[in-house]
């Protein structure tokens, strides 16, 4: 029944360095901009939760802010420090709490159905103003693909095994 | 066919790690165990699961009531508000023709939440009253439901991009509307509805009927 993923830990590491090193463009740079009748506007994820304090709707922030960008990116750290400790041998009782708090996270992180949310409001604008798409629209693309391959390429079993056979007797 | 379910043979799942703990003597009925491998708490069967997933799922459906009657979005061509709701905004894709568009955002904010809500009241009344269970059908249904949920965000994610984009001056702008509280609660509290609910509990039931 059980069948490990091949070279699971190299490639995770790999994907999740990646995802840390796209976190800030894709995050500050504007992902799309609308042009009507000479003026432009262009917005980027974090413009979005600004936007949404600046009109008060201040719930609706905090969870667009943790759904959108928290979780993913806790996610994409411990992803990477999991990966980083089993690489380099530096595994510590405290990985078993840490990867229990890990898969919490499962469910929350929500950067797939954001983007998504991005392809259908392309269409909404479309239809009467002048779109243009900037480069965090790339960089949030390359973001999605990493943090989704990095935790898929995790083999949990694998590291519950391993965490298992050093740290319970 | 009949199946021995692992709380018959004493032994319990540590839903974090999935280890499967065996479980020492007679355990005190619904004591917390400790998991022998991730040191985290877990219960052989959730306390008072239906309840919860009851409580939550009603909360959501009455938030969903103003989530649909309220404006999600008020758009200001040229400064004259236009309020639209959820089922305007999908008739609007649908008069322009964009007819994929329409049917994913009527899928995820309409379908979805309906069929969570549905679908956990149905789940909940068969493992209250035990009948016609089938464990292996609804699990999947189950499974199915708790994967669907996070996709429900997505119009509150679109009005958000929007919001945040077309700010032209006084030219036009978009404003999000009050519906956006309530579809975002109506999402969070189906996604805990779903997560109280016990899926082991589907298997139990079946067995004491036999």
């Amino acid at each position: 029944m059980v069948e490990h993923k091949v070279d699971s830990i190299e490639r995770s590491f790999n994907w999740s360095l990646a995802g840390i090193l796209l976190l800030v463009p894709a995050i500050l740079l504007p992902i799309m901009g609308v042009t009507l009748a000479g003026q432009y506007h262009h917005a980027s994820l974090l413009d979005c939760i600004l936007a949404l304090i600046d009109r008060g709707f201040f719930m609706i922030a905090t969870l667009v802010f943790l759904f959108a960008i928290a979780v993913p990116i806790v996610r994409l750290l411990g992803a990477f420090y999991i990966t980083y400790s089993f690489k380099f041998n530096k595994l510590k009782p405290s990985l078993l709490h840490f990867f229990r708090a890990f898969h919490h996270l499962e469910h929350w992180a929500m950067l797939n159905v954001f983007m998504l949310a991005i392809v259908v409001s392309m269409y909404k604008l479309l239809d009467d103003t002048e779109l243009s798409l900037n480069m965090g629209l790339l960089a949030l693309i390359l973001w999605l693909i990493s943090s989704t391959m990095a935790a898929s390429a995790l083999d949990q079993d694998y590291i519950w095994q391993k965490l298992e056979d050093e740290f319970v007797d | 066919m009949s199946i021995n379910t692992a709380k018959e043979s004493n032994l319990a799942l540590c839903p974090q790690c999935h280890k499967l703990n065996s479980l020492p003597g007679e355990p005190a009925k619904r004591a917390k165990i400790q998991c022998l491998r991730c040191h985290g708490f877990f219960y052989q069967r959730k306390p008072h699961s239906l309840q919860y997933t009851l409580a939550w799922n009603i909360a959501a459906l009455i938030a969903f009531i103003p989530a649909n009657l309220y404006p999600i979005m008020i758009i200001y061509p040229l400064g004259i508000g236009e309020p639209s709701t959820i089922l305007s905004g999908i008739g609007q894709f649908v008069d322009l023709g964009l007819y994929p568009i329409a049917v994913i955002i009527f899928t995820a904010s309409i379908i979805v939440p309906l069929l969570k809500i549905i679908g956990l009241f149905l789940l909940v009344y068969r493992v209250h009253t035990g009948v016609r269970l089938r464990p292996d059908k609804h699990s999947k249904f189950y499974h199915l439901l708790e994967f669907l949920g996070p996709w429900s965000m997505l119009d509150v994610f679109v009005v958000t991009l929007l919001v945040a984009v077309v700010e032209l001056g006084f030219v036009t702008s978009v404003a999000a509307g009050p519906a956006i509280n309530y579809f975002t609660l109506t999402v969070i509290f189906t996604m805990i509805a779903a997560n109280s609910f016990d899926p082991r509990l589907l298997w139990d039931k079946k067995h004491n009927n036999e």
